[in-house]
C-alpha cells in the first residue's frame, strides 16, 4: 500500500485541524478530530480502506481514552497519533499481511501509534514555541490599539506555525512510512525478539491508557469497585458496551438519589433549626 | 440609559471563544488571546469611548488558563461583569474581573478536566467502540454527534448562565448538587472504563508446563481466566494505576518500564504473539 501525494495533503490538512492547540478549535478539532477513533475513520476514507481505519483507531483509542492535558503539559501528540500513525500502521498491515481485526494487527496498530505519538510531543512544543511570535505581534497590536488584528493573530497566523509543525511533518512521514515499514520488515523478522517485544508492547500499552483514567476517578480502595464491576459485565458475562452502559447508568442514577437525599436531608434540618431561633 | 448587550454581540462573543480559546496556545500566555478575541465584541458594543474601550480590553491581557468547555461560564460571567462595569456600578473594576477569573481558573480546570475530558469523552468514546467493533463507521458517526452537540450547547448553556447568575452560575457546579452529579457520573464513568478494558485490552500469557509425554499440563492463561476473566490484564492496569498514582511516575516512563518488561517477557517465555511469516 502505497499513499499518495494527495491522500498525504489531505492528512496533513486534518493534522493541522486536530491537533491540541488545532485550527479546529478544541471541540471540534482535538476533541473530534483528534481522537484515534474518529482519525481513524477519517483516514480510512482517505485512503480508501474504511474498516481497517476504524479497527486501528479503535485500537489505538484504548491508549489515548483519557487524553487529558493539564496545563497544557502533553504526554502524546494527537495530530501524530490520528494523521501520522494511524496511516503507517495501516500500511504496515498491509504490508504484513495481517489483519486489523485479529489481536496481533491491533497490537501491531498500537505500538506503531503509540511510538509515533510520543515522538509527535515535539511537534506539540513546537507549534506552541511559533505561536509565540505571533501573540509578540499581538501584545504590539493591543498597545496601539489595533484590537481587530487580534483575530487576524488568534484565528489566522497559527495557520503558519501548523504549516511548519503539522502539515509537513503529516506529509513526509506519510510518503516516507511506506519505505520505513519495508525496511523495518527486511531487517526484523517477525518471529525475532524485537518483533515479538513490539507486539506484546502493543498489547500491554492500553492498560497505561486506562490507568491515566482510573488516576482521576479511584482515590481510595473501593473507589475501584465500579470499575471491575464494568470489567465482570463485560468479561465474564458478556456483555456488550451500550449494554454495559444502560446498566451504569442505572448505578449512576441511584447514585444521585442517596447523595440527594443526604443533602435534602442537612438542608430540611438547617432551616428546621432557623425556625427555632 | 442603561447599556444592555444585544443578543448578537453576546453570540459572537460566545462563538469567538467557543472556536478561537486554544488555536494560538502557547506556553506563556495559554488561552489569553483566545480570552481577548471572546471580549472584544462586548467591549466595542459597550464603549464608544476609545481610552474607556483600552482600559476595558486591558482587563483581559492578564494570564488565563483553564479547561476550555466548562471555562465557558467564566467567560460569560465576566461578560456580565463588564456589561456592569460600562454602566458605572463601582464595585466592579479591573480587580474585581481578574480575582474573580484568577479565582476560578484553579477549580473549573480540576472539575472540568475529571468530568469533561475524564469521564464524558471516554463514556462516548467507550459508547463508540462498543459501535463500531468489527470496522464499522457507525461507532465513529455516532461520536462525532453526540460529542459536538453536546460541547456546543453545553458550552452556549454555560456561557449564558454565566452571564445571567453571575457567581451563583459556579455555585451550580461546585454546589452540593454539582458534587452529587460528579460523584454519580464518576461511577458511571468507572463502570463504562471497566468494561472497555475488558472488551479491548487484552494481556495474555503463553506461558505452559509440559509433562514428559509432551503434553500441556499446566496452561497459566487459562487458570487465570478460571479464576478470573481478564485477570491478567485487570492485574497490569492495576500494577500502571499503581505506579502513575502512588509512586507519581509520568505515563511515558510507565510506557517504557512496559517495554521492558515485555522484553523479559519475551526472552523468559511468558509472553509469545505466535508470529510467524
Amino acid at each position: 500500500m502505497e499513499i499518495s501525494w494527495l491522500q498525504a495533503i489531505l492528512l496533513g490538512l486534518f493534522a493541522c485541524l486536530s491537533s491540541m492547540p488545532g485550527m479546529g478549535g478544541s471541540s471540534i478539532g482535538n476533541y473530534t478530530l483528534g481522537r484515534p477513533l474518529i482519525g481513524g475513520l477519517v483516514c480510512g476514507v482517505i485512503l480508501g480502506d474504511v474498516t481497517t481505519g476504524v479497527l486501528v483507531g479503535c485500537a489505538m483509542q484504548v491508549v489515548y481514552i483519557a487524553l487529558v492535558t493539564p496545563g497544557g503539559t502533553v504526554s502524546a501528540d494527537v495530530r501524530a497519533v490520528s494523521y501520522i500513525g494511524i496511516p503507517l500502521a495501516m500500511v504496515a498491515l498491509s504490508s504484513y499481511g495481517l489483519s486489523a481485526a485479529s489481536s496481533e494487527g491491533a497490537a501491531l496498530a498500537t505500538s506503531f501509534g503509540t511510538m509515533v505519538g510520543t515522538l509527535g510531543t515535539v511537534l506539540f512544543y513546537g507549534t506552541a514555541t511559533i505561536n509565540l511570535v505571533w501573540q509578540h505581534m499581538g501584545w504590539k497590536a493591543v498597545e496601539k490599539r489595533d484590537y481587530r488584528k487580534l483575530y487576524l493573530i488568534d484565528m489566522g497566523l497559527p495557520w503558519l506555525s501548523h504549516l511548519a509543525c503539522s502539515f509537513i511533518p503529516t506529509v513526509i512521514m506519510c510518503k516516507l512510512g511506506a519505505s520505513v515499514v519495508e525496511l523495518i520488515k527486511s531487517t526484523l523478522p517477525m518471529d525475532g525478539i524485537a518483533m515479538m517485544t513490539l507486539f506484546t508492547v502493543g498489547s500491554l500499552l492500553p492498560c497505561v491508557g486506562i490507568a491515566i483514567l482510573l488516576k482521576q476517578i479511584v482515590k481510595k480502595a473501593t473507589d475501584f469497585v465500579p470499575f471491575l464491576f464494568g470489567f465482570v459485565l463485560a468479561a465474564s458475562m458478556g456483555i456488550n458496551l451500550v449494554s454495559a452502559t444502560v446498566v451504569a447508568g442505572m448505578f449512576a442514577i441511584i447514585n444521585y438519589k442517596i447523595k440527594m437525599l443526604s443533602v435534602k436531608g442537612v438542608e430540611a434540618a438547617v432551616e428546621e433549626e432557623e425556625e427555632e431561633i | 440609559m442603561e447599556k444592555k448587550l444585544s443578543k448578537k454581540a453576546l453570540l459572537k462573543s460566545f462563538h469567538n471563544w467557543y472556536y478561537g480559546h486554544l488555536t494560538c496556545f502557547s506556553q506563556e500566555h495559554m488561552q489569553t488571546f483566545g480570552y481577548l478575541c471572546a471580549m472584544l465584541p462586548l467591549v466595542e458594543e459597550l464603549y464608544t469611548d476609545e481610552d474607556a474601550k483600552a482600559e476595558a480590553m486591558n482587563t483581559y491581557t492578564a494570564f488565563f488558563n483553564t479547561e476550555p468547555q466548562l471555562g465557558t461560564v467564566v467567560v460569560g460571567m465576566t461578560a456580565g461583569l463588564e456589561e456592569a462595569r460600562a454602566n458605572g456600578m463601582d464595585d466592579v473594576d479591573e480587580e474585581t474581573i481578574n480575582g474573580l477569573r484568577a479565582g476560578l481558573m484553579g477549580p473549573i480546570a480540576g472539575i472540568g478536566d475529571s468530568l469533561v475530558v475524564g469521564t464524558v469523552i471516554p463514556i462516548l468514546l467507550g459508547i463508540a467502540m462498543g459501535m463500531s467493533g468489527g470496522g464499522s463507521p457507525l461507532g465513529a458517526i455516532f461520536y462525532i454527534i453526540t460529542w459536538n452537540l453536546f460541547a456546543y450547547f453545553g458550552m452556549r448553556f454555560l456561557y449564558f448562565k454565566g452571564y445571567n447568575l453571575g457567581a451563583k452560575a459556579v455555585e451550580f457546579l461546585i454546589g452540593a448538587q454539582g458534587e452529587a452529579i460528579r460523584d454519580s457520573v464518576s461511577v458511571l464513568g468507572g463502570i463504562v472504563i471497566g468494561a472497555v478494558s475488558a472488551t479491548w485490552v487484552s494481556v495474555k500469557t503463553s506461558f505452559s508446563l509440559l509433562n514428559e509425554a509432551g503434553e500441556v499440563y499446566l496452561d497459566l492463561q487459562s487458570k487465570l481466566d478460571e479464576v478470573f476473566p481478564g485477570l491478567l490484564t485487570a492485574v497490569f492496569i492495576v500494577i500502571c494505576w499503581f505506579l502513575m498514582s502512588k509512586k507519581q511516575m509520568s505515563p511515558i516512563k510507565v510506557m517504557l518500564l512496559l517495554v521492558v518488561i515485555a522484553f523479559i517477557g519475551v526472552v523468559i517465555g511468558f509472553f509469545n504473539p505466535g508470529l510467524a511469516y
